[in-house]
């Protein structure tokens, strides 16, 4: 009653905390915004796959890049003891010119149709055996290139340039930073070597599984599940660690800032506390009264930064450029929480000196 | 003979050895509902340290408090708040309301705080009336002048039917007029509901229309009779 009155009744005060605090969450937010839309732009096609495991060259320390398998490896893969179903999979980094003239890359994702590896086509139609030179778009693609289905773009690899045509679109996200581009897993292998090496070379770049318990080593291969890939994708670990850093960083910081304004508000307030214990009440109403506080506070500064987050990022994702941000429903309960849990820890000071008050203090004596 | 309130050798000593401060000294004293006691001294006395420990704010050096015949002294910190809350009316010396509160939500901080014996708002505002300020019930602590504020902690002292109102120097922030009033009002109300109330003061001119004087003078206790 008493905390919960004060706020009413001092609103400029309380106002004042409150806004400092939507700061705190707003940057929190966009922060946790900032690692989804950088982890997704790393490897959200990757995450996306249809696969529990991912096998690699075992001479490729898990890198997609520098993984070459060749197509007795793939078969020995595709055999090894619990795998259920599999697909090979190449990749390769292209350039290509956007509508605009200007020179992007993409990533070249190749597969075989009918295979686990195949992506969902939400508009156009899906690539058939025939389809040497189709390719489904991803829809940030087509959002940066500025194309869209029936266009043609030309992709340069190896020194050579090759004609693909868009024959539909796809949600499977980015991967390695840039957005993805599916095509026939023999045109991938056909431009990415050529052929020099007459069908002895590499036939994939890794092979997804499905299958329990399939994690392991076999001869001339390494099985990961999907986790281990997607966390060694080159930079995504140091990424995670300088996003994980920020936000750990923000949560401290807010909670510093918060413990900090009310324990100077618990230090004006000594006298009352003092008078409130010397009429009989107790640590415990007062500083469930101080909680209360900081819980409304907190409250209200994570609801007004809630609405000012998604006006960011609808603002930023309007850019010719966007920036990788991306919230989730899971992403604000999480930050919501862990917002409301900090500034709660931040107010255990001023619990402390409140525990400490001596009501004697309210009498004007000193003992 | 037992009595509401029973204070039997009562000490209180600040530091120790050679630094060692007796505030109060060995202090016996009975008294019983109904009777508004008195007790003058000049500052520095013992006598807000006397009031501090009847009230379970300050824990004895020695000797025994017994109020309704349970022994203070022995209390815990929480009990000593249960205690407080239950028992003990305090009207402070600056009477002590929340700025930020009206008039009748100073008082109902006592229901607030778990004050029980019908610490209610109906109880409130009958209080309010009785003291003359149901105009000023929703005034803010702020707007009330020096004599209203004390009238409102006259009635906080009382929102819990306690046994024992402890009123502190209540004319310390008001003109002899006002102080007047105060100290009629408060005599009043507590014998009207046979409360016991002591009431510490340097003003003689109040202390002499309490049923019972004592003077306090480096911590001793005694009683002025006739």
């Amino acid at each position: 009653m008493v905390g919960l009155l004060e706020i009413r009744r001092r609103k400029t005060q309380f106002a004042l905390i409150a806004s400092v605090f939507v700061l705190i969450a707003y940057l929190v937010m966009m922060i946790n915004g900032l690692g989804i839309g950088l982890n997704q732009l790393a490897g959200s096609a990757l995450l996306n796959m249809d696969a529990d495991a991912f096998a690699y060259s075992s001479d490729a320390g898990r890198s997609v890049i520098r993984s070459e398998l060749s197509q007795e490896t793939v078969d020995s893969i595709q055999t090894a003891p619990g795998v259920d179903e599999s697909a090979p999979l190449a990749y390769a980094a292209a350039s290509y010119e956007r509508s605009s003239g200007s020179i992007s890359s993409a990533a070249l994702i190749g597969y075989d149709p009918g295979t686990i590896a195949e992506p969902t086509v939400i508009d156009g139609r899906a690539l058939t055996e025939d389809d040497q030179h189709g390719i489904l778009a991803d829809t940030t693609f087509l959002d940066e290139s500025g194309l869209s289905i029936g266009d043609s773009l030309t992709v340069r690899l190896r020194l050579q340039a090759v004609e693909l045509t868009i024959v539909g679109e796809i949600d499977e996200g980015a991967f390695f930073f840039q957005p993805a581009v599916y095509l026939l897993r023999s045109t991938l292998i056909d431009l990415k070597y050529g052929t020099a090496l007459d069908g002895g070379g590499p036939v994939a770049s890794v092979v997804l599984t499905q299958g329990d318990d399939t994690i392991r080593s076999g001869e001339g291969f390494e099985l990961v599940d999907k986790q281990t890939a997607f966390d060694n994708i080159e930079g995504v670990a140091g990424q995670q660690s300088t996003v994980q850093a920020l936000q750990g960083f923000g949560y401290i910081i807010g909670a510093m800032i918060v413990g900090v304004f009310f324990y100077v508000l618990t230090l004006q307030k000594i006298p009352q506390f003092g008078m409130l214990k010397a009429l009989g009440a107790s640590n415990r109403y007062i500083i469930g009264q101080l909680l209360i506080q900081v819980i409304v506070i907190a409250g209200i500064g994570i609801a007004l930064s809630l609405p000012l987050a998604i006006l960011t990022d609808r603002g930023l994702q309007s850019l010719p450029d966007s920036v990788p941000i991306a919230f989730t429903t899971s992403m604000f309960v999480t930050t919501c929480v862990a917002l409301l849990v900090t500034a709660l820890l931040g107010a255990i000071f001023s619990a402390r000196q409140v525990l400490r008050v001596d009501p004697i203090i309210a009498l004007g004596q000193q003992q | 003979m037992t009595g509401l309130l029973e204070i039997t050798n009562l000490t209180k000593t600040y530091g120790s050895g050679e630094q060692a401060v007796q505030a109060v000294r060995n202090i016996s004293l009975t008294a019983d509902g109904g009777e508004f006691i008195a007790v003058i001294g000049p500052s520095g006395s013992g006598k807000t340290t006397l009031l501090a420990m009847v009230g379970g704010l300050l824990t004895p050096t020695d000797g025994k408090i017994t109020v309704s015949g349970r022994d203070i002294a022995r209390l815990s910190s929480s009990q000593l708040a249960e205690f407080r809350r239950q028992s003990i009316g305090y009207v402070f010396q600056a009477n002590n309301l929340l700025p930020y509160l009206t008039a009748r939500e100073n008082l109902l901080v006592m229901r607030a705080i778990g004050a029980g014996r019908g610490a209610s708002k109906e109880r409130a505002d009958q209080l309010l009336n009785e003291l003359g300020l149901e105009k000023r019930a929703n005034a803010a602590a702020t707007e009330l002048s020096g004599g209203e504020r004390q009238r409102v902690a006259i009635a906080r002292a009382l929102m819990n039917d306690p046994e024992l109102v402890l009123v502190d120097e209540p004319t310390a922030s008001l003109d002899s007029s006002r102080g007047k009033q105060v100290v009629e009002l408060l005599i009043e109300e507590t014998k009207a509901r046979n409360k016991l109330a002591i009431m510490v003061t340097h003003d003689l001119d109040m202390a002499v229309k309490a049923d019972r004087i004592f003077e306090m003078r480096d911590g001793v206790l005694s009683e002025h009779t006739g």
